[in-house]
């Protein structure tokens, strides 16, 4: 009996239990809802598939033709565009922000929320009416250009201002990923800057010294979740320039929905992501890789 | 507070402001939007100042479509997010204690599979999606929107991974002396010092359903389950006229509870939660 | 441990609010046919897409349909236009589509999953006797069957303003004007008024389908039998994109910058003065002078050439059509028939979607129509009364994939990067290519 029970509670309390439960609900998710959906997409990718028609397979024919698509391979040039620009200015500008206020100040609950409202309006039809009308022939942005001599600009008609704009509108809902480096600043330990304010660290040491590597988890972590984020890119692309002008904005998400619903060439649609799945998971896998020179875990401290 | 000090904070708060002010102009833009009329938003430029205050649009967008009024898209809105939140947060938590502090078999597939399960847009497993929920029966309810939070999401789970990478395994060794198992190390160590991970998650991941308009949209069939993302969309249809004061309105309007979560879990961002909960 | 109560009192919010929820989350019933006799509830799912005001009239019509029927109960779903298709095809996926749905031009890509309603015509379930043929065929596909009953029909014009065209020493458009004379005004605006000649044009239609109308009598872009490519000659196209090539190069149209810059058709250039001219369709004319707040009047899309063939009749906007899959297809009939000819339920609906096809209920909403309705009830009336020409009112299913690509072409053209004359025989390699399967 009492074998029986040390037994049970070996099995209980064995690594490999644990993890299974704990994981369980992702694997339940994952093979319930997830999987299926994901290998009908593999085989979509193989067909010729109109919505409301069935399915017809023809190999490899969508990939094939993938590659001599030229509003794909535009669609991927500005897409990786995109994602390299907009990716290290927005972590880099949420992460100045979120230091800045976490810095011992009157009124920083205040400034936080101010700085995370742009955040809350995602990509609504009122944004991307605001957004024409900064960068409008006679909005705002023009105005504050001419006051200092600059004539002005066609932003919406220019193809590299109007991916400009896509930018700066990604880096300005940076609201997460400040909220998230503000947690993780809040748990570096103040005893660190004390000790090292001792030594004599001035600021800039002490924000490369204690700051940025205990911070690097986090770092990593916002790096990779807003690259993947980046390349889905879709909701502001589709509302404010459509792709426009003459595909300089066209995304790789925006193209894969207009092939899936616009066009209805579900097939080719599917094929499109897959390929792009393989790109991200290169890129993604190329980022853990470095994660090992720079990244910084309680073992290393 | 010597004068150097005092220089430093007044330079400190001229400038956070003057960022700020910049950063919040395009939302107060879209506040003031929602006490103009269709002429004043389209072709008044950036003018802040409603020539005229037109509150009427607040009663008109109130009223919403066909005998619902937003109430109702409201509350269903806040029903979705929350429940969908509390599970998120529930399930996120567990896998990523799986995840990061429990060395089982095919720990690094399971995180591999997970991370790629990101990288497919959502566009292209809509469908088949679609399919399986329509076969169990469940499209035109909520369950299609709220079920997959109780499966853990990706984003969330990597993120509390990462928080939770900050806790020593000292501590989880010293907890198994003490007498500890791995079920109560996670709810005595883990989960406890995971709380500013978690508060993130309530607001990010708060925001995200409240906003969310595709799976609503899709998944839900009588307008009286409306969310309110899908019904402020609903104003704007690119074939015929958009009352966009009226949409400006309950855009507005739909911002105030995100806002309230917000400063509601954001105080205790600001306060440190777990203190100092994690020594070196 | 303040979390704790926090979390204490969200929970117990959550609960609250959970219980109003589910209340309301009984699981979408589908459509039930129960014999009349037995005086059984018939459920029939309906959808369509629109702005506020088509949804709170159609749910009005929708209660008094069901207050005439307290045996039928209709569950309405609406949706703005792109949400709306979005929504559909991935029910056409699911074969799980409404009973009654609204549907464009762009029928044909639905057509496995519309049930023909010759049937119910024949038995007099849908009475079609007050309308004519023109109007019914603008719903028939290609074999002559009635795929839906239209609900408004209209057709598209050059609104301008008749003040702006006399400053700048014009005369206002007639019913037979050319593009030539077209592109001559927009020249002469821009060099008398410093403005745009013309605001965005609808370059598909202008450009493409219309276009290939207008340059032979009887011929079309799309093959009638909506299989393939009519229009051999790139010329007519490359003449078009050289057209606005050269007006956009002249400042006398939009770039590509300012055409997006116009958010909605009430924030179009003539609305806000900076052009005396541009693209509607009739069904906008309303918004355009309520928006403008100034006298704006509507003259024919211009011709190729004078007294040519005008290219595009009055057409179907919407029309109504029950599913395949339904279950109720009968009682979704008489609703349909209801919805077209019901005079009470056309006054609620007031020809928002355009102008009715019954004659009348025509009169009925004409009587109660303002001014800026009674423009659009005469214009469609006009070129109702052009002589007929056997043009394809139909977009086939690739047209959408077509049209955009054309998009891309034009801005290609504008920027300099594709000559006009390439660009025609792009677009017409391109669509040819789409219908190879």
């Amino acid at each position: 009996m009492n074998e029986l029970k040390t037994n049970w509670k070996k099995i209980l309390y064995h690594n490999n239990t644990v993890g299974y439960i704990f994981s369980f609900p992702f694997l339940f998710g994952f093979f319930a809802f997830t999987l299926i959906p994901v290998l009908v997409s593999v085989y979509y990718s193989m067909t010729n598939y109109k919505l409301g028609q069935s399915p017809v397979f023809i190999g490899l024919e969508n990939y094939r033709n993938l590659f001599s698509d030229d509003r794909f391979l535009n669609s991927v040039k500005v897409t990786l565009i995109y994602v390299i620009t907009s990716v290290p200015s927005k972590l880099i500008f949420a992460l100045f922000i979120a230091y800045l206020l976490t810095q011992k100040h009157s009124g920083v609950t205040f400034y936080r929320s101010l700085y995370y409202v742009p955040s809350l309006i995602g990509g609504s039809i009122a944004v991307a009416l605001v957004w024409k009308t900064i960068f409008s022939r006679k909005g705002l942005a023009n105005t504050i250009l001419a006051s200092f001599g600059v004539p002005k600009l066609s932003w919406l008609g220019e193809p590299h201002l109007a991916m400009g704009i896509l930018v700066l509108m990604s880096v300005w809902q940076f609201g997460s990923s400040m909220i998230i480096f503000a947690a993780g600043l809040k748990e570096i330990s103040p005893t660190y800057y004390e000790a090292a304010e001792i030594d004599g660290a001035n600021k800039w040491q002490r924000f490369t010294a204690i700051t940025l590597p205990c911070l690097s988890p986090i770092i990593l972590y916002n790096l990779i979740m807003q690259t993947i984020t980046a390349f889905m890119a879709f909701t502001q692309a589709f509302v404010i320039t459509q792709g426009g002008p003459n595909d300089s904005t066209n995304f790789y998400a925006l193209y894969v929905y207009n092939h899936a619903f616009k066009w209805s060439n579900m097939g080719y649609a599917s094929a499109m992501s897959w390929v792009m799945l393989a790109l991200i998971s290169i890129i993604t896998f190329l980022l853990f890789k470095t994660s090992k020179f720079w990244v910084f875990t309680e073992a290393d401290q | 507070m010597t004068n150097k000090h005092k220089i430093q904070a007044s330079v400190y708060h001229l400038f956070v402001c003057v960022l700020g002010l910049m950063m919040i102009y395009p939302v107060l833009w879209m506040v003031s939007g929602s006490l103009k009329n269709n002429a004043e938003i389209l072709n008044g430029g950036m003018n802040l100042i409603p020539p005229q205050w037109r509150f009427s649009n607040f009663f008109t967008g109130y009223q919403g479509f066909g005998g619902i009024t937003f109430q109702t898209f409201f509350s269903n809105s806040f029903f979705v997010a929350s429940v969908s939140t509390l599970a998120t947060v529930l399930s996120s938590s567990c896998v990523a204690y799986a995840f990061s502090r429990v060395s089982f078999k095919g720990r690094n597939i399971w995180f591999m599979s997970m991370i790629c399960t990101m990288m497919l847009p959502s566009q292209i497993i809509l469908v088949p999606q679609y399919i399986i929920y329509n076969k169990l029966g469940l499209v035109g309810t909520y369950l299609p929107l709220i079920l997959p939070h109780f499966f853990g999401q990706a984003f969330f789970i990597y993120q509390m991974m990462q928080f939770g990478s900050g806790i020593p395994k000292d501590l989880d060794e010293a907890a198994i002396i003490d007498g500890c198992s791995k079920y109560s190390i996670f709810t005595r160590i883990f989960l406890p010092l995971l709380k500013p991970s978690i508060v993130t998650t309530i607001i990010i991941q708060f925001y995200w359903k409240w906003d969310d308009f595709m799976s609503p949209m899709i998944y839900l069939s009588k307008p009286r389950m409306y969310t309110a993302s899908v019904a402020i969309k609903n104003f704007a249809d690119s074939t015929s006229t958009t009352d966009y004061g009226a949409m400006f309105a309950m855009s507005t309007l739909s911002l105030i509870p995100v806002f309230l979560i917000f400063l509601f879990f954001n105080r205790y961002l600001v306060e440190g939660i777990s203190g100092s909960g994690i020594k070196g | 441990m303040k979390i704790k109560k926090l979390t204490a009192l969200f929970l117990s919010g959550l609960m609250t609010l959970s219980i109003a929820g589910c209340s309301g989350s009984k699981p979408a019933a589908s459509a039930e046919t129960v014999s009349k006799d037995t005086g059984k509830q018939i459920t029939l799912r309906m959808a369509w897409w629109g702005s506020q005001t088509r949804h709170d009239a159609t749910n009005k019509v929708i209660e008094l349909y069901e207050s005439q029927n307290p045996n039928v109960h209709i569950e309405a779903e609406f949706y703005d236009f792109d949400s709306y298709f979005t929504k559909l095809d991935t029910l056409v996926a699911a074969d799980d589509v409404w009973d009654i749905f609204q549907l464009g031009g762009n029928f044909p890509k639905y057509i496995k999953n519309i049930e023909p309603l010759d049937g119910y015509i024949k038995d007099g379930v849908i009475n079609t006797s007050d309308t004519t043929e023109n109007f019914l065929a603008t719903t028939k596909d290609n074999n002559g069957s009635q795929i839906g009953i239209s609900i408004g029909t209209n057709t598209y014009g050059i609104a301008y303003d008749p003040e702006l065209f006399q400053k700048a020493g014009l005369a206002e458009p007639d019913n037979d004007w050319t593009w030539d004379d077209w592109k001559k005004d927009c020249i002469t605006i821009k060099e008398k008024l410093g403005i745009y000649g013309s605001s965005k044009i609808d370059h598909f239609i202008a450009g493409v389908t219309m276009r290939a109308s207008q340059a032979k009598k009887d011929a079309n872009f799309f093959k009638k039998t909506n299989d393939g490519i009519e229009s051999e000659d790139p010329a007519p196209f490359a003449d078009y994109l050289k057209m606005i090539k050269e007006l956009t190069d002249d400042g006398a149209y939009p770039d590509a910058g300012a055409i997006k810059e116009i958010k909605d058709i009430e924030g179009d250039y003539l609305v806000t003065g900076d052009a005396a001219m541009t693209w509607v369709s009739s069904n906008q004319v309303s918004s355009i002078v309520h928006a403008s707040g100034r006298n704006i009047k509507i003259a024919p899309v211009p011709r190729l050439t004078k007294n040519g063939p005008y290219g595009m009749g009055v057409q179907s906007s919407q029309q109504l059509c029950i599913s395949s899959n339904s279950k109720a297809k009968e009682e979704a009939a008489k609703f349909i028939n209801f919805f077209v000819n019901d005079i009470e339920a056309n006054k609620i609906l007031n020809g928002e979607r355009g102008v009715p096809i019954m004659s009348k209920v025509r009169e009925a909403v004409v009587s109660q129509a303002d001014d800026s309705g009674k423009i659009i009830y005469d214009f469609v009336d006009k070129i109702g009364n052009f002589p007929k020409e056997d043009s394809n009112v139909i977009s086939p299913d690739p047209k959408a994939e077509i049209e955009d690509q054309y998009k891309l072409l034009i801005e290609k053209v504008q920027y300099g990067d594709v000559t006009p004359e390439d660009a025609a025989k792009q677009l017409l390699d391109f669509s040819k290519s789409k219908f190879q399967h």
